[in-house]
């Protein structure tokens, strides 16, 4: 598996619990849940290509 | 949105609180299931579950790291435990050293952590919806 996919997984589960937790209506729900995943996603490439320039 | 009518159905429950928080802690979902929120209680099962079993799949470390020698890891190990059950379950049959030489040591210790995480919200969702505060 690779690192992009374990992070899509991890997006995925996490944004589907912090939804179905923090919205009671199905709809308000689905926005959440699709909102926190391209927040996840989307930091973790900001700060990935924040980092690139470090030598490892 | 079947949750909701669920919800209007089923009348809030104070006394069911304690006992619907000790069943999340021990399987996530399970206050859900007791407070009659099924939908909701088979999402956290799902959801949870499957990061911590990801998480195991990954190599992680179960450590049982109690005290104040290395409060870190005593953080740590207590969300890991917050999972309850699977993660006694997991031990017994003997996932708890992990495999730090994987490639995905530390993905697996994020997820089965972050598991435990999410079950403390979860119990502390079972204990609102049992008194009323939330559907």
């Amino acid at each position: 598996m690779s690192h992009f996919v374990t992070l899509l997984l991890f997006a995925a589960l996490v944004s589907l619990v912090f939804a179905v937790l923090m919205r009671e209506d199905t709809r308000a729900r689905i926005r959440f849940g699709l909102t926190s995943f391209a927040a996840f996603v989307g930091s973790a490439i900001v700060v990935g290509w924040l980092m690139s320039p470090f030598p490892s | 949105m079947a949750d909701s009518t669920t919800a209007a159905v089923v009348a809030p429950r104070p006394a069911a609180a304690v006992p619907a928080c000790l069943l999340a802690w021990l399987l996530p979902g399970a206050g859900h299931f007791y407070l009659r929120r099924p939908q909701k209680g088979l999402t956290f099962l799902g959801a949870i579950g499957a990061l911590f079993v990801m998480g195991l799949a990954m190599d992680s470390r179960l450590e049982m790291a109690v005290g104040l020698d290395d409060i870190l890891a005593s953080l740590f190990s207590l969300a890991q435990m917050a999972i309850g059950l699977p993660y006694l379950a997991a031990r017994m049959l003997g996932y708890e050293a992990g495999n730090v030489t994987s490639v995905t040591f530390e993905y697996g210790n994020t997820f089965t952590a972050v598991a435990g995480l999410l079950n403390i919200l979860v119990m502390l969702d079972a204990y609102d919806v049992a008194v009323g505060r939330k559907a």
